[in-house]
C-alpha cells in the first residue's frame, strides 16, 4: 500500500496542482503573521484555523488529480479498503509537508515573540500547543478534502460546495455560543485554547471530539464512494 | 469464480443494466463477452473484475490477483511508461528488482521500449493500450478481464493477445474477454456468453468445426453492403482493408470477412 500511497504523492506533485494551495497556504499565513509579532500558542491557534479549508481543499486536488479509471485500476491491484486508506494517507502526508511549513513560516518572517509578561507561556510550550493545533485539523481538513473529492461526490460543484460548506461551518459553528459546536471539528474551540487556558482534560476533550468528527465524516466519504461504485 | 444473481444499475432509481447474472468461470477458462453497445458488456466485465460492486448478488471465489485492462487507458497521469509501470508493479507488491524485471520484459514483449521515457500523455492510443495491457500482466493474474483489448492495436499485438491469454490460461488462470469487431474468433476455443437486456445467455457451440478465414474482394463501393450482409447471415467480420494488395497496411476498423 505504501507504493500506492507513494504513486499517488508523486502524481499530486509532478501535475504541479500541488502549487495552487500550497501558495493559497502561504499567502494567507503571510497576511496572518504581516500585521506584527504574536507568541507561538495564540498564533498557531489562529493558524490552524486557517489551514483548515487550505488543507481540505489540497486534499481533494490530491484525490482529484487520479484519473477515474487509474482509481479503479488501483482499486483492482490492492483491494477496495487498502485503495481507501492510501488516497487518505497520501492526503495525510500532504498535509503533515504544509503543516510544516505552517509551523516553519512565522518563525522565517518573524512573526512570533518570546514572552514578554511574567505568566506568558514559554517558547517551547507555545510550540507544542501549536503543534497540537496543527494536527487537530489534519485528520479533519483530510476526512473533509476526501468527502469533497470526485470519487465521492461526482461532479465538481458538488465537491466545491461540500468544501465551501465545511470551511465556513467550521468557522461559524465553532464560534463562542454556537448552538451545534459538534457539528463541526473543534478548530475554534482549539484556537481559543491555545490562546487561554490549556488544561490537559481540555486538550484531550478535544483531541477526541476531532478524531470523531473525522472518523464520522470519513465513515461519509466510504459510504459516498460505496454508493458511486 | 462465479457471480451469482447479480444486479447492477449506476444510480438508485437507475435501470438495471445487469439482471440476475449468474454464471461461472473455472480455471482455465476464456469467455468472450459478446453483445450490442451498451448493454452491459463493460459493466459484467468490471463486476468480474472488482471495480464494480454488485446493487444485488454477490462474486465468489475471485482469484486474489486480478489484472483489468480497461477500454480506455487512463494515459492523463504525469508520469513516463517506465515510471508508471515500475509503480504499478511496486502496487501489485512486487519487490524493486522484480518490478524492474517485470517492466523491462513486458515493454520489450509489447514493443514499448522505444517508449520507456515518453510521457503517457504523449502516446498515441494504441500505444497507451498496450501499457495497459502491459499494467495488467506484470504480476501474472489469476482472473485477467480484457475490455475491448484488441482497440487500437498494430497487428503484431493483436497476435500477442491471444498468447497472453493462452499463458494465464496455461497457469490455471481465467480469462474474461469483450469484443465487438470479431476479434475473438482467434480465441475459437472460448465460451461464448452473450449479454442482452441485462441478461446472459451462454452460446452452446453446436459443432466442433474448425474456424476458416476467407478474404473476400468487393468493389469499395459495395462495401458496407457486403459486410452488413455477412453478418446478418451470422459471418464474423475481422476487418476491412482498403486494398487487397497492400496486405500489411490495415485499418484499425477494418478487414477480413469469414
Amino acid at each position: 500500500m505504501s507504493a500506492l500511497v507513494r504513486m499517488r504523492l508523486a502524481g499530486f506533485l509532478r501535475t504541479g496542482r500541488a502549487v495552487a494551495p500550497l501558495l493559497a497556504g502561504l499567502i494567507t499565513l503571510g497576511t496572518l503573521y504581516g500585521g506584527g509579532r504574536a507568541q507561538p500558542a495564540e498564533a498557531y491557534g489562529v493558524s490552524a484555523v486557517v489551514l483548515f479549508p487550505v488543507l481540505a481543499w489540497q486534499t481533494k486536488i490530491l484525490l482529484d488529480v487520479e484519473p477515474d479509471v487509474q482509481r479503479r485500476l488501483a482499486q483492482v491491484t490492492v483491494g477496495v479498503a487498502r485503495e481507501r486508506l492510501a488516497g487518505l494517507l497520501a492526503a495525510g502526508v500532504a498535509a503533515l509537508v504544509t503543516v510544516a511549513v505552517a509551523l516553519l513560516f512565522p518563525w522565517l518572517v518573524g512573526g512570533v515573540s518570546g514572552p514578554v509578561d511574567p505568566g506568558d507561556r514559554s517558547i517551547p510550550v507555545g510550540l507544542a500547543l501549536g503543534v497540537w493545533a496543527h494536527l487537530l485539523v489534519v485528520p479533519a481538513a483530510v476526512a473533509l478534502g476526501a468527502l469533497a473529492s470526485r470519487a465521492s461526490v461526482g461532479g465538481a460543484g458538488f465537491g466545491v460546495a461540500v468544501l465551501a460548506l465545511g470551511g465556513v461551518g467550521a468557522v461559524v459553528l465553532g464560534l463562542s455560543g454556537s448552538v451545534a459546536p459538534w457539528l463541526a471539528p473543534p478548530i475554534m474551540a482549539a484556537a481559543r485554547t491555545t490562546g487561554g487556558d490549556a488544561a490537559a482534560l481540555t486538550l484531550l476533550g478535544l483531541s477526541v471530539w476531532a478524531l470523531a468528527w473525522s472518523a464520522a465524516v470519513v465513515g461519509g466519504y466510504l459510504w459516498r464512494r460505496r454508493a458511486q461504485g | 469464480m462465479r457471480l451469482e444473481n447479480v444486479w447492477l444499475r449506476y444510480h438508485r432509481r437507475g435501470p438495471w443494466v445487469l439482471r440476475g447474472i449468474d454464471v461461472r468461470i473455472g480455471p482455465g477458462e476464456v469467455a468472450i463477452v459478446l453483445g450490442r453497445n451498451g448493454v452491459g458488456k463493460s459493466t459484467l466485465l468490471q463486476v468480474a473484475a472488482g471495480v464494480l460492486r454488485p446493487g444485488q448478488g454477490r462474486v465468489s471465489d475471485r482469484p486474489e490477483r486480478v489484472g483489468w485492462v480497461p477500454e480506455r487507458f487512463p494515459a492523463d497521469q504525469p508520469f513516463t511508461v517506465t515510471r508508471y509501470l515500475t509503480g504499478m508493479a511496486r502496487v501489485a507488491g512486487l519487490g524493486r528488482a522484480a518490478a524492474d524485471e517485470a517492466v523491462a520484459s513486458w515493454t520489450d514483449r509489447l514493443g514499448l521500449s522505444a517508449f520507456r521515457s515518453v510521457r503517457l500523455p504523449e502516446l498515441s492510443k494504441g500505444t497507451a493500450q498496450k501499457v495497459g495491457l502491459a499494467q495488467a500482466m506484470l504480476r501474472p493474474p489469476g482472473l485477467l478481464v480484457l475490455d475491448e483489448p484488441w482497440e487500437g492495436l498494430d497487428a503484431a499485438t493483436r497476435e500477442l493477445v491471444p498468447e497472453l491469454i493462452a499463458e494465464v490460461l496455461a497457469a490455471d488462470g481465467s480469462v474474461l474477454v469483450s469484443d465487438h469487431r470479431g476479434e475473438t474468433v482467434r480465441l475459437p476455443a472460448a465460451r461464448r456468453w452473450l449479454v442482452a437486456d441485462g441478461s446472459l445467455s451462454e452460446e452452446t457451440s453446436s459443432t466442433d468445426e474448425t474456424i476458416a478465414v476467407v478474404e473476400v474482394a468487393v468493389p469499395a463501393a459495395r462495401v458496407a453492403g457486403t459486410v452488413g450482409r455477412l453478418r446478418a447471415e451470422g459471418h464474423q467480420v475481422l476487418r476491412v482493408r482498403s486494398d487487397a494488395s497492400t496486405d500489411a497496411v490495415a485499418e484499425p476498423a477494418a478487414g477480413e470477412a469469414r
